[in-house]
């Protein structure tokens, strides 16, 4: 299944610098985007555990940890990875032109 | 709350069949209590398994004034964990009954497992690198207080003390053989709940059952339609510390003899318009027909006829408990005796037909003990000795937990 995608610019890499991870919102979607290694990543900003912003946590690696239990996910794929975090976190396709960074708002994987 | 009395106290006679009244109302007494007995070597009776059957169930109580949390993790063990949060010390689960995926503080949202190992610290690594918890923090290292606790056929007893022996060594053999006759193991079942507040000492709740003297006496309803009467077999076993004890009665033929024409209220000629609130339906070896433990110091366990319940004592200070009152039954009853057991729970509770006078009694016995501290009660029915007895004209489990109270209050 090929979609056409709608890219919409919502940040530069350089916001990304200082810890690798930044918090958005576009049209009321709050958006968390990951500099990991150089690769970019995103995800819905909002934990599915508790009521916290995963763009306020630490990045280590692939895994964002949420600064309000400890919970963790993989950035790449919005698996949880740890406790006590269960429920996946949305992910959404990212790319990039140059500085700035793209992300696409996909439906949820039915 | 209290005010501090500086008198040291000593105990005014030798033994233990006189007691006296500031026992019942200093408030320097009262804190030694909560120290040596309710947070010292006992063991304190939290919950049956039953109210916890499922990974998630939680329960809350107290012992002593403390709070604790009964729950069923998620590997189907039972732990008790002390209900105060490791970071302000919040008394922080409100529900009674619950299922629940963690326990979470609403201060800080602090979260923790079901067996009180904590989960999540929010901002423990601060925000955008500033603040937070230091280096040196260990989440290992601040979960929930664990209780040492125990599952005995059915029923969760929970303990501050590493120095409480087991729990069928706590009772001794003579007191389990009594406990294990209701509480055999077979799964039990939750009827329901009373709770009420008493204004009397805690103490006085524990004496009134072991205080085998007032039944036919206070309780007129008894004494008219001929549930408990003097006459009748019955007996009253201590264990060797003199901590618990039981009151034991045989419903049998009973004749009118001396001591039952003493009691005014007898009349034979008197009837229940339905009898079925005192039938008995034999259901365990043996004649017994009542049995009241005393777990010291924190339950008493009731079996009369076929109505089950636990009666919890939670303390408030010198002059006040909370009397929690969970009435029981065994999880293959049939209807019929769900229905029976019931109804004949109507005896108790707050406004039982028996127990609502325990509760008044006491309650005008503190009201007296509390203004006379230097008189003294009397429990020299039956002599000065603790004794197991064949009768029950006898103060003789009084003066058992009295003559353990002063040892282990040092008094």
């Amino acid at each position: 299944m090929v979609q056409d995608l709608t890219w919409h610019e919502i940040c530069v890499l350089a916001d990304l610098e200082d810890e690798g991870v930044y918090g958005v919102e576009l049209g009321g979607l709050p958006i968390a985007v990951y500099d990991v290694d150089g690769e970019i990543f995103a995800t819905h900003d909002i934990c599915t555990h508790g009521l916290a912003r995963l763009s306020e946590g630490f990045l280590d690696g692939d895994l964002i940890e949420c600064p309000l239990h400890q919970g963790l996910f993989n950035v790449k794929t919005g698996a949880p990875a740890g406790a006590p975090c269960t429920e996946a976190v949305r992910t959404f396709p990212v790319k990039c032109e140059g500085e700035k960074i793209f992300v696409a708002i996909t439906e949820d994987a039915a | 709350m209290v005010t501090t009395s500086a008198v040291q106290r000593n105990w005014p006679s030798k033994g233990s069949s006189k007691i006296p009244f500031w026992v019942y109302s200093d408030p320097d007494i009262y804190a030694q209590e909560l120290e040596k007995i309710f947070y010292g070597p006992h063991w304190s009776y939290v919950g049956l398994e039953a109210e916890v059957p499922n990974k998630g169930d939680f329960k809350t109580t107290n012992i002593g004034e403390r709070a604790v949390i009964i729950t069923r993790a998620d590997d189907g063990e039972i732990y008790v964990v002390e209900n105060r949060c490791a970071h302000r010390g919040v008394k922080f689960c409100r529900k009674k009954l619950g299922n629940t995926a963690e326990l979470v503080c609403p201060y800080h949202q602090w979260s923790y497992a079901l067996d009180g190992s904590l989960l999540g610290v929010p901002l423990m690594r601060g925000v955008r690198r500033k603040g937070g918890m230091p280096q040196d923090f260990n989440k290992a290292d601040h979960g929930l207080t664990r209780l040492r606790s125990e599952r005995v056929n059915g029923v969760i007893w929970a303990t501050f003390s590493d120095e409480t022996p087991d729990f069928e060594t706590y009772l001794g053999p003579r007191m389990f053989k009594h406990y294990s006759r209701v509480y055999s193991g077979k799964p039990l079942k939750v009827l329901g709940y009373n709770r009420q507040r008493i204004p009397a000492n805690w103490k006085l709740m524990l004496e009134n059952i072991k205080d085998s003297y007032h039944p036919g006496l206070l309780h007129v309803f008894f004494a008219t339609f001929g549930l408990f009467r003097a006459d009748q077999d019955s007996a009253v076993d201590v264990d060797d510390t003199g901590m618990h004890g039981i009151l034991i009665s045989r419903k049998g033929e009973q004749v009118k003899n001396e001591v039952t024409s003493q009691i005014r209220t007898f009349q034979d000629n008197l009837n229940l318009q339905d009898p079925r609130i005192l039938d008995y339906k034999h259901e365990w070896d043996g004649p017994d027909t009542v049995g009241m433990i005393t777990v010291f110091p924190s339950v008493i366990l009731q079996q009369q006829v076929n109505s089950l319940s636990i009666r919890q004592i939670l303390p408030r200070g010198p002059n006040e408990f909370d009397f929690i009152w969970t009435h029981f039954g065994y999880a293959d009853d049939d209807e019929d005796m769900t229905t029976r057991r019931l109804r004949q729970a109507n005896l108790f509770g707050p406004a039982g037909l028996v127990s609502a006078d325990d509760g008044e009694i006491i309650e005008f016995a503190q009201d007296s003990l509390k203004t006379y501290g230097d008189s003294e009660v009397l429990a020299i029915l039956g002599g000065h000795d603790v004794k197991c007895e064949d009768h029950i004209v006898t103060e003789t489990a009084i003066r058992g937990m009295y003559r353990y109270y002063r040892e282990i209050m040092g008094l």
